[in-house]
């Protein structure tokens, strides 16, 4: 029996539609014995490459075409009374109206070829340019090479359930007129009564209309999902489109729609044509209809979609005129050269042989017009005084190079072409650009100016469910409080949907929940079934897409939500497949920030700095970068890397790349830091495995760290080439092909005369860290901004604060680097109406002798809910004589300036905070009438007190906190000094002196919480506190977690109780055995004094389980516990273990044979890191 | 300290039980101002002397009386005058009467919140907390020309002389309580229309038999729709004529629903309550010279009837049936 073609099938892509993903749905299809399917998602196409190459793993046939919204033929002479009544119904006080889904559906599906993809591209790009939803105008509705299906949500298909076959047919007539012989009219029975879509009476009506309108019928199931039993999972995504809970009394899902094989579907078809009063063999001949529909729609991936070929703008439009695109490239190269003076070194012959070489690799692959085009794009950016760098393996390259997109220059730095391009490698090859994050759009639009909109589309990025998504919606779907599902949500680390049920039964931090897991029902059985569907699409964070000016007939495109720009559907894996030119374009804050610092110094002193001229080797940065005092500075910042920096102690800039590629989960989980440091600072000897090895590995001490020193390994051991080499190394990662080349690799170096030990110990290096290396070109990439970035912190501290805050570049919060610029004697300057900017800056506060004293003037831009125009208005208007006159000419919003009088920003006009905002209120009432620009004339200078109390110093502060997010004023710890002296807590500038092994209460605001991969496969929870004095990081092993983690997840302020541990004079830690939320324990101690705290201590049964972990750790303290968790797993488990035995089984062994911890390297529960009022105790009615 | 405010503990929804607690107090003094749903002021300025006893020990006998008689416990305050019998009950808990002294009752006002102030609503609440005035000692403290600027001439005056403990109020006698509630809640986020026009054609189709039964009228319906984030919409209509007939109170409440225009709101509750309650032969009914009017009033009499003899379901109308 031949199988079943179904036409109308919906994927995930259908966003919060369709419930099964395509890669799902083609092997369904297989297994059931279809040998071809199609894939008509909702309003995209987005589906469309993971679709083919899913049935081509799948072996069927794949068909293309998507559902549309059609809007009705423009000439609408009566109007419809469902319009009347849309205009009629009145907007709602609360809740928002219904989400419009009105508008009748049509399946398009795509049948001649490449000019059918194309018409369904143009249709799929037509409909997005309606405004609001996606809708298809009959304008826009025609195309020779699709086949139509109308089915119950067509206009026709409605016409049929009320009953109107008169109205149907007068509906048919256009859609014939377009589509003629192309149009089918879809018959669904999904057993429901009624007439309705789905029913079998309607479907009895589809075919009989069909046959009295000479049109042919085909059979379909509108499949929404690949198994039966998802209908509740269908009803969830419902719910989450329509966003309404779902109605158990109204119409759900049918539960029939899912992927029914040949005989269910014959089935199907012999019903309906019963019902429709028609013989037997109407069957036949609907299923017959229904395979020819399928057998005419030919699309081939390959030919059609344009999969596997290379598609560049065309030489013209990239400088190259009417010469080959080889050509210009090649005399631009030797341009370069001579710009850069390399042609009059001594060792030119070097560089012209390599840019020879390169451009020969080029031209092997046609790849010119690739290198001129991120040419064009970076002068483009550089023109417009955007601050443009490459990054990643392109900065290997000289061409790069020479051609301006890169800066530094490879040759000098030991970078290779190899890892980056070469004959044996045939993908794409990649050159990313870092611009200034603020100005990224203008770059985008400068690159679509560039090449217009037939050339140029951002790349999607769907974004999927995951677990917290996940319950949100289905917690809204089944009608759960959401003041419930908020918690239940934020209970949970950022981890997959899928692994709910598994977190709850193994995460400490979620043992609350799990313990009420019963009372939600099938709520976690839903949120698991959403796994990875698709639920949004947004524009990717950097990919452009640059093609020739087919790109519009090869993808469908979108305008993006907020910015307007046109959008791919595919993201950028699909796009990648459809040889489709991606430029990374990345917008980097840091380089903002940089850009900040700089205009900074120069309007404020005259001085124009140039960071990207800074020369190498200032004594000042690589004290400060060895001080570990880096916050704020590009990669170096987090509490790893400034540990790593401190046992590292960099003094070059070749440090700093070595740093950068130790810090990579590969390089860490792999231990290869340990050795480094060790024959870096003299106390182990340095080794090669051979004489012959010593150059790539000098630089290192012996360890692997860079790609590059692999390739060149490789090629010196075996002789092969250092194009082949990066394929081999490429081939390390793969633990199959890894035992081919061990082979390959013993025979040629043999041959080439190294003794079997040398081979042996050489490989055994080559397979530990080939696949964990670092590539070299990224990391010098990475160590310009660095360095630039400690250069700034340590001559320019004022301005390069400045930058951080107004682009907040970094992991921690901005009050975090507040304080460290505190700590560093950067005087904070407050927010004044009169002096504050718009941005950061700096002013002069005093001049000693020579040294000038800069200090930080707070922004405007920071206060909560001020607009960009109101900011604009304010620092215009300045000065401000008094408050009348700041009121007239800024004409602020009341709330904002009721909110700029809180924080002080008005104190120059006199009178205390509070009196000021009385005053402000009095001009709010008095200005309702509105006077217009006009200077004022009367008014006096200072404002009259009115006896209001003035804000305390602590509402001050809490001020600060709500309306700024940052204590500007002093640190929110300071006020909290006296109960930490109580108890007797170690500020973080003393710790620098503690003994290792000293047990020690720490205490501060939580900065940073992580869980990242570690080597000894368990989970580790990394924490940075902030006490006013310096940082502290926590780390707490999982022997803690039952007692710890919720409270170190789930709390803004903590007290913490650890065991300090050194590594290094400038590295260290504690390690944490329990947590108190600080908060409540000074909440504690206001109501019931220190007898209070003490009860707390004693009866929590957090800290009761967490002082018998610290009694059994014993003195022994950090290095026990250390040991013991990179330790073996033998230890006898403690009570209460069983349920986490699955936890401690389930680890993820990595290639080389490291375990991961299943829930390391998320993103932990709770709310990231605190902002504004959480970090501040709510006094009940004060300061407003 | 002659002024006695009193609270019953009384379960929500048997406000009806309130006009009984009050002829118990009315034993005590004939000067009793109810404060529905479940309190009342007391003026036992002439049964201090009549009783031989002070305002406190008063206060345990109606405590004892309301407990043995009518099963229902009571806080009570007491105070120089209501407003700071109002502010002692914050302070008392059942068997412990809290009183104010007579001879400083700013002393005792100066450490309260702004929100306890009774005829302070959130709204001045809010104002005087913006302005840091957020206890009764602050506000007493702040000049009164900063205060009337605050919240205008009137309030502020009022609210000086209160914050110092200056309260020249009076207890006005008045009758029962002067409105009804009924909520509809839902036991999963509603949004159908028709179900929510049932739960209203039942809330006032309760209301209404209510009032008959205690031969009200109300002049105001207000509807208050509570939503899934707990958060809620309130509106008010004051009918055309003050009445107890279910069906214009029916029509009143769809006509405020209808007003509200919802489409995706998760309603949790509907609340229905009938204010402005006057008793039922001093209201006017505009004739009509339509029959139908004076049917349906007919047949709701008649329907009492029944339902006052075969129970509250024998006769409703058809939409609630099914």
């Amino acid at each position: 029996m031949p199988g079943f073609t179904h036409l109308h099938t919906v994927s995930g892509f259908s966003l919060r539609y369709g419930a099964s993903h395509p890669e799902r749905l083609a092997e369904r299809a297989a297994e059931r014995g279809m040998d071809a399917l199609a894939l008509t998602d909702r309003d995209t196409l987005a589906g469309a490459v993971r679709f083919a190459k899913a049935c081509a793993r799948a072996g069927i046939r794949p068909l293309f075409g998507a559902e549309l919204a059609v809007a009705a033929p423009a000439p609408e002479t009566d109007r419809t009374e469902t319009s009347v009544r849309r205009d009629r119904r009145r907007a709602p006080v609360r809740g928002g109206a219904f989400v419009d889904e009105s508008a009748p559906r049509v399946t398009f599906l795509a049948r001649d070829g490449a000019r059918g993809w194309a018409d369904l591209c143009r249709l799929v790009s037509a409909a997005h340019t309606a405004p609001d939803t996606p809708l298809l105008s009959w304008a826009d509705n025609h195309a020779g090479g699709l086949t139509v299906l109308l089915g119950p949500a067509s206009d026709v298909g409605r016409a049929l359930a009320a009953g109107r076959p008169d109205r149907a047919a007068k509906l048919l007539a256009p859609w014939r007129e377009v589509y003629g012989d192309a149009l089918r009219l879809e018959a669904v029975w999904h057993g429901r009564k009624g007439t309705g879509p789905g029913s079998l009476r309607l479907a009895a009506r589809t075919v009989g209309f069909a046959a009295e309108q000479g049109v042919r019928p085909v059979l379909s199931n509108a499949v929404r999902y690949a198994d039966p039993g998802l209908g509740p999972v269908a009803d969830v995504l419902d719910a989450a489109r329509r966003l309404v809970p779902i109605d158990a009394t109204k119409e759900l899902d049918s539960g029939e729609a899912w992927l029914k094989d040949a005989g269910a579907m014959r089935h199907a078809a012999e019903r309906v044509v019963e019902a429709a009063g028609l013989r037997r063999e109407a069957a036949h001949r609907l299923l017959e209809q229904t395979r020819e529909t399928a057998a005419a729609c030919l699309v081939d991936p390959e030919d059609d979609l344009g999969m596997g070929a290379v598609h560049f703008p065309e030489p013209h439009l990239v400088g190259a005129g009417r010469r080959t695109a080889q050509r210009a490239l090649a005399s631009r190269a030797a341009a370069g050269m001579v710009l850069r003076g390399y042609d009059r070194r001594r060792d030119r012959r070097q560089y012209w042989e390599r840019m020879h070489h390169e451009l020969d690799i080029i031209a092997h692959h046609g790849f010119a017009s690739y290198f001129l085009t991120v040419a064009q794009v970076v002068d483009d950016v550089r023109d417009m005084g955007i601050r443009v760098a490459a990054r990643g393996s392109g900065a290997g390259s000289l061409v790069n190079h020479l051609l301006g997109i890169a800066h530094a220059d490879p040759v000098e730095h030991g970078l290779l072409m190899e890892r980056f391009l070469s004959k044996e490698r045939v993908v794409l090859p990649d050159i990313d650009i870092d611009v200034e994050s603020a100005r990224r759009l203008e770059v985008y639009r400068a690159i679509i100016d560039r090449f217009g909109t037939e050339r140029v589309a951002t790349v999607a990025m769907p974004e999927t469910y995951r677990v917290r998504h996940a319950i949100r919606d289905v917690g809204a779907a089944l009608s759960m409080d959401p003041a419930e599902i908020d918690r239940v949500a934020k209970s949970f680390p950022h981890i997959r949907a899928r692994d709910a049920r598994a977190a709850l039964e193994e995460l400490p931090e979620l043992r609350g929940l799990a313990g009420e897991k019963e009372k939600y029902g099938k709520l976690w059985e839903l949120v698991e079934a959403l796994d990875a569907l698709p639920r949004g699409v947004a524009m990717h964070p950097c990919g452009v897409l640059l093609s020739d000016a087919s790109l519009l007939s090869r993808t469908p495109v979108m305008p993006t939500s907020g910015e307007g720009l046109p959008m791919a559907q595919f993201d950028k894996d699909d796009v990648e497949d459809l040889g489709l030119l991606k430029l990374d374009v990345l917008g980097v804050r840091m380089q903002s920030a940089m850009a900040h610092a700089v205009a900074e110094v120069e309007r404020a002193t005259g001085e124009r700095v140039d960071v990207d001229a800074v020369p190498d080797g200032d004594p000042a940065t690589y004290r400060l970068i060895r001080s570990t005092e880096t916050l704020g500075c590009f990669q170096i910042e987090s509490p790893g890397q400034r540990d790593l920096v401190g046992r590292l102690q960099p003094a070059t800039f070749h440090d700093l790349v070595v740093d950068i590629s130790l810090f990579r989960p590969g390089p860490v989980a792999a231990d290869m830091v340990r050795p480094f440091i060790e024959a870096r600072h003299g106390r182990a000897p340095v080794s090669y495995p051979h004489p012959d090895l010593e150059e790539p590995l000098k630089g290192t001490y012996g360890v692997v760290v860079f790609h590059e020193q692999i390739i060149d390994i490789v090629d010196i051991m075996t002789g092969c080439g250092r194009g082949e080499a990066d394929r081999v190394r490429r081939g390390l990662s793969d633990p199959e092909s890894q035992g081919r080349i061990r082979v390959w690799f013993a025979q040629h170096a043999a041959a080439r005369g190294y003794d079997a030990e040398t081979i042996q110990r050489t490989w055994e290096i080559v397979e530990a860290f080939g696949s964990y290396g670092f590539c070299k070109a990224h990391a010098v990439a990475f160590a310009v901004p660095t360095y630039q970035s400690a250069w700034l912190k340590a001559h320019h501290p004022a301005a390069f604060y400045a930058g951080l805050l107004t682009h907040d570049p970094g992991m921690y919060p901005k009050r975090l680097l507040l304080a460290d610029a505190r700590r560093r004697g950067v005087p904070i300057l407050p927010l004044d109406v009169n002096k504050s900017g718009v941005a950061h800056r700096i002013e002069l506060v005093s001049e000693k002798r020579r040294a000038s004293v800069w200090g930080l003037r707070l922004a405007l831009s920071d206060v909560h809910g001020i607009s960009e125009a109101e900011a604009a208005r304010i620092a215009e208007g300045q000065p401000y004589a008094s408050l009348l006159d700041f009121w007239e000419r800024a004409r602020p919003s009341r709330p904002l300036a009721g909110r700029l009088a809180q924080v002080g920003a008005l104190d120059a006009f006199g009178a205390n905070r509070r009196d000021l905002q009385l005053h402000l209120t009095e001009l709010h009432r008095g200005a309702r009438g509105g006077r217009g620009d006009q200077l004022p004339l009367a008014g006096g200078r200072k404002t009259a007190s009115a006896g209001l109390p003035d804000l305390t110093s602590a509402e001050k502060l809490s001020a600060e906190l709500g309306v700024l997010s940052m204590d500007a004023s002093r640190n929110l710890m300071d006020d909290h000094r006296t109960f930490l002296n109580e108890l007797g807590v170690m500020p973080a500038r003393r710790l620098r002196d503690a003994r290792h092994g000293e047990t020690v209460l720490v205490a501060g605001a939580k900065a940073a919480t992580q869980t990242p991969p570690i080597r000894s496969g368990r989970r580790v929870i990394f924490s940075t506190l902030d006490d006013g004095t310096g940082l502290v990081d926590l780390a707490f092993f999982d022997d803690s977690h039952d007692a710890c983690a919720h409270t170190v997840f789930h709390s803004w302020l903590l007290l913490v109780r650890g065991v300090v541990q050194r590594r290094g004079p400038r590295s260290l830690s504690v390690v944490g055995s329990a947590a108190w939320n600080l908060a409540d324990l000074l909440e504690v101690r206001r109501e019931e004094g220190l007898e209070g705290v003490a009860a707390r201590l004693a009866g929590a049964p957090g800290a009761a389980a967490a002082a018998a972990t610290t009694a059994g750790d014993g003195d022994g303290g950090g290095p026990a516990s250390r040991g013991r968790s990179a330790g073996t797993d033998g230890r006898p488990a403690p009570d209460g273990a069983t349920d986490r035995e699955p936890g401690e089984r389930r680890k993820i062994r990595m290639p080389t044979g490291y375990e991961m911890h299943p829930w390391a390297d998320l993103r932990p529960a709770g709310e990231g890191s605190a902002v504004g009022r959480k970090l501040w105790h709510q006094s009940p009615g004060s300061a407003g | 300290m002659t002024i006695l405010c009193v609270r019953f503990q009384l379960p929500p929804m048997y406000e009806a039980a309130l006009p009984q607690l009050l002829g118990l107090l009315e034993e005590f003094t004939p000067v009793v101002e109810a404060l529905p749903p479940d309190g009342a002021l007391a003026d036992l300025r002439g049964a201090e002397r009549y009783f031989g006893r002070s305002a406190v020990e008063l206060a345990s006998v109606i405590r004892v009386r309301a407990l043995a008689l009518h099963g229902v416990d009571c806080v009570i305050g007491a105070g120089p005058g209501p407003m700071l019998a109002r502010m002692a009950l914050r302070d008392a808990r059942p068997g412990v009467t809290c009183a104010v002294p007579e001879d400083a009752p700013g002393e005792f006002l100066a450490g309260k919140p702004v929100a306890a102030l009774p005829g302070v609503g959130p709204a001045t609440a809010r104002t005087l907390c913006e302005y840091g005035l957020d206890t009764l000692g602050r506000v007493a403290a702040a000049p009164l020309s900063t205060l009337q600027r605050l919240v205008g001439a009137k309030t502020g005056r009022d609210l000086h002389e209160k914050a110092q403990g200056i309260d020249r109020g009076r207890v006005v006698p008045n009758g029962v309580s002067r409105s009804l509630a009924t909520e509809r809640p839902f036991t999963r986020d509603e949004l159908d229309p028709d179900r929510h026009r049932r739960a209203l054609l039942s809330a006032a189709g309760e209301l209404g038999a209510r009032l008959r039964a205690v031969d009200k009228v109300c002049r105001t319906l207000t509807l208050t729709v509570r939503y899934a984030d707990r958060s809620a919409t309130t509106r008010s209509r004051t009918l055309e004529e003050p009445t107890a007939h279910s069906a214009s109170l029916t029509r009143t409440a769809y006509a405020m629903y209808e007003a509200l225009g919802l489409q995706r709101a998760r309603v949790r509750s509907l609340t229905l309550r009938a204010e402005g309650l006057a008793p039922a032969e001093q209201a006017s009914h505009q004739l009509t010279f339509d029959p139908v009017d004076e049917k349906v009033r007919r047949i709701e009499e008649v329907a009492d009837r029944a339902r006052a003899k075969f129970g509250p379901r024998a006769v409703m109308p058809g939409s609630l049936a099914a």
